[in-house]
């Protein structure tokens, strides 16, 4: 039986392995290229915001090591955007076709009908191909997320949506699931090519609402209220604002990933404009982003209106315990559906 | 050896069909007595035809002694019949020559003696059995 | 030997559609079996059940003597090969004898080297580039390779041309004579079904009308062409299975256990096709329709 899986899924394992080993080689040669620069700009200034600093000299040490990030940009996001693909791809090319392409064809009342039970023919199936499926899609999580380290540590984000869907283990769950996914469509439609479309159209609908809707409430955030005085503001960062509304860059622990940050509001809970304290903000009327003026005085001059603005986040120490939460559920939703597919094998009713 | 043929037009039950083909082939000398009729396997390999059909023929050959099955070995003639070749049956000609006279004069056309010829020998292969 | 096939009031539904329905055989061992019958009369539902790919939704079913429910054992004894024979497209011919190879324990190897060269099929072209008579023939030799007791073959030849069909039966003929496999397969010409099959079922409208060895059925059926006259004025003991009348005429086809009494008509026996289609013509008769049954039951 694993002979037979084997065979039958030969073509497709080439294709992928010749695949992999060419995305492998642009990782890594346009890979050492970049750690190499970035090393070389990093060493010439010790911790990263000090290339900010005041010298001239760090702050072109600090454009340049912009330069390298911004000239890296384009690749970096179709690299990304490859990684997230791969669970997808995995699930229409390998797993629609699985189960599939055996109904659509009548070739599983060859198989059926051989000395091997339907149970063991499925689960050598699923075994076999979804092995393949997760070590491909790790193969390409790994390089990625070591390709892109030191991007990803200049741009300080680890947790947009596309790189927390890229990096680590989370594609892993998104391929076992993408290609359990595919399986049980094909299974269930007994048509290769209506199963591959409904997978696709779920991937790219999960890829959108997960990160929005529920990977912020996988585990408790943090809320702080800060409210808007002198000695607040002056350990803000910025501030800007438009014709509604207004908000300051807020001190968040570093690495944080800030869920929800609503404008600044007043003790009632309404959002206020800057034009509303036109006499606190100089030079500004109704529209302007700057962090020239004084914050500090900005502050003191609004203390008496009792404003705050909150920020919810999740520290960075969430990082890896939302990763494995989003692993698991999808592995979970894939051994779910896997056993949707066992237990309709079962049912001989065909 | 024997080859056989079906004919499934012929109206005459297949394992039938078998048997007369071997007493024809008695009768015009291409069997005689110690011949080896093909195997079960070697008939319905060449005719597709069911294996018990031809086992019921032999068996029929054996019940009317006309073969005999060794087992392990196959089926044999047992017996001979009559080398006559057709000129012997002289008389048996000028009679049929002369009934076909008659029918033409009765103005029976070729087609229709041939007809008639037919379903009256099968008429009499049907009582036979 | 028990019965290769022993079905119980068998039946299936679909939803609404009742495709099989009240199904009763006993079919005896070391026969091939036709399975005849229109399109849509349930002769795949029927081999389905037997082979294990569906289960009945009404009535029991045993197959060599047990449930065929998916196990292994069952599975080494019933070879089943479906309609359209298919075949892995992509896979070789050689590819597919190692599949049966390394699917079932019992596979005779030897036998199916022996047959794929004297079918003169080459090994390394891939079964989708063969024709569909070659097809077919890898189908049924994978199946037979593995030696089952009972091969189940659903409309094996209904694609082929002349010459392949031919070929296809004569292999078939000589692994049943070499292994003493039982058959049953279905088809909807007769006239294949007359050379091959010594067991005959005739199945019309998801109902089984007519189960019996061929020369006993045969024999047992008679057309009758007499006067006009009802079917109560026939002699006792013989079913009328259809009756057609002219004004100055009566043709009866009877069913009679016994020899046929003589009377004052024409009696002659039915070729294999006529006798199917005469049971394919009838309205359906519900309830056990393959025993004898008194003159006058038949509606």
């Amino acid at each position: 039986m694993i002979w037979l899986t084997w065979r039958q899924f030969r073509a497709q394992a080439l294709t992928v392995l010749v695949l992999l080993a060419a995305a492998a080689i642009v990782f890594l040669v346009t890979g050492l290229r970049m750690h190499h620069s970035y090393a070389a700009d990093l060493a010439a200034c010790a911790p990263l915001h000090a290339c900010d600093g005041a010298t001239p000299a760090a702050r072109a040490l600090g454009a340049q090591i912009y330069q390298l990030q911004r000239s890296y940009e384009p690749m970096f996001m179709l690299l990304q955007l490859l990684v997230i693909a791969v669970p997808a791809l995995i699930g229409i090319f390998w797993g629609a076709p699985l189960i599939g392409r055996e109904l659509e064809t009548g070739t599983h009342q060859l198989a059926w009908n051989q000395t091997v039970t339907r149970t063991r023919w499925l689960a050598v199936k699923l075994a076999v191909v979804g092995v393949a499926a997760i070590a491909t899609t790790a193969i390409f999580s790994w390089l990625l997320t070591w390709w892109a380290g030191p991007l990803d540590q200049l741009k300080g984000d680890r947790w947009a949506a596309m790189t927390f869907a890229s990096r680590d283990i989370v594609p892993l769950g998104y391929a076992a699931f993408a290609f359990a996914l595919g399986t049980t469509l094909g299974l269930l439609l007994r048509r290769t090519l209506p199963a591959m479309a409904i997978t696709l159209a779920v991937f790219v609908a999960i890829q959108i609402l997960v990160p929005a809707l529920v990977r912020p409430h996988l585990l408790p955030s943090t809320t702080t209220t800060f409210p808007i005085n002198q000695a607040s503001t002056s350990q803000f960062h910025g501030f800007s604002g438009s014709q509604t509304e207004f908000h300051f860059d807020l001190p968040t622990p570093q690495g944080a990933w800030l869920t929800s940050q609503p404008p600044v509001q007043n003790s009632s809970g309404q959002v206020v404009r800057i034009e509303d304290y036109s006499g606190c903000f100089p030079g500004l009327d109704g529209g302007g982003q700057g962090d020239d003026p004084d914050l500090g005085q900005i502050g003191a001059c609004l203390a008496k209106d009792n404003l705050h603005q909150t920020v919810t986040y999740h520290p960075a120490s969430h990082y890896w315990p939302l990763q494995w939460m989003e692993t698991g559920i999808f592995l979970v939703l894939a051994g779910a559906l896997a056993g949707t597919c066992f237990w309709w094998i079962r049912r001989r009713q065909n | 050896m024997i080859e056989f043929h079906l004919d499934a037009r012929s109206g005459i039950p297949p394992y039938q069909q078998i048997v007369r083909q071997v007493r024809q082939a008695l009768l015009l000398g291409l069997l005689t007595e110690g011949d080896k009729l093909p195997t079960v396997k070697e008939v319905v390999a060449k005719v597709a035809i069911n294996p018990n059909t031809v086992s019921k023929a032999y068996r029929e050959l054996e019940h009317l002694g006309l073969a005999a099955a060794k087992p392990g070995v196959g089926t044999f003639i047992t017996r001979s019949l009559g080398h006559a070749s057709l000129t012997e049956h002289g008389p048996l000609r000028q009679e049929l020559r002369a009934w076909i006279d008659k029918a033409r004069a009765a103005g029976l056309t070729e087609p229709g003696i041939e007809a008639m010829f037919q379903n009256t020998l099968r008429e009499s292969a049907e009582e036979e059995t | 030997m028990s019965a290769i096939l022993q079905a119980h009031a068998l039946g299936k539904r679909y939803g609404q559609r009742q495709a099989l329905a009240d199904c009763t055989l006993e079919i005896p061992p070391g026969h091939v079996v036709g399975l005849v019958g229109p399109n849509g009369a349930g002769k795949t539902t029927l081999l389905k059940i037997a082979c294990g790919m569906l289960a009945p939704t009404t009535g029991r079913i045993e197959v060599l003597g047990e449930q065929p429910n998916g196990a292994t054992a069952q599975l080494a004894r019933v070879g089943y090969v479906a309609q359209d024979t298919p075949t892995y497209a992509s896979l070789s011919v050689a590819d597919h004898l190692k599949f049966g190879a390394k699917m079932n324990p019992g596979w005779d190897a030897k036998l199916a080297q022996a047959r794929v060269e004297q079918l003169g099929l080459n090994p390394k072209q891939k079964a989708g580039k063969l024709s569909g008579g070659q097809r077919a023939q890898l189908a049924l030799t994978v199946a037979v390779a593995k030696r089952p007791e009972l091969l189940i073959l659903d409309e094996p030849v209904a694609s082929l041309d002349p010459l392949a069909r031919r070929d296809f039966l004569r292999y078939l003929m000589e692994s049943v004579a070499e292994h003493d496999t039982s058959v049953i397969l279905s088809s909807h010409l007769v006239s294949d079904l007359e050379r091959v099959c010594d067991y005959l079922v005739v199945l019309v409208s998801s109902r089984v009308q007519l189960a019996g060895e061929t020369d006993d059925l045969l024999a047992q059926h008679h057309r009758i062409v007499c006067t006009r006259r009802q079917e109560s004025d026939l002699p006792e003991g013989l079913q009328v299975i259809s009756a057609e009348h002219t004004d100055r005429q009566s043709t009866f086809v009877v069913r009679s256990e016994r020899a046929l009494p003589a009377g004052d008509w024409s009696a002659e026996h039915l070729e294999l096709e006529d006798l199917v289609l005469t049971y394919m013509e009838r309205p359906v008769v519900h309830g056990a329709a393959t025993a004898m049954q008194p003159t006058g039951e038949a509606r």
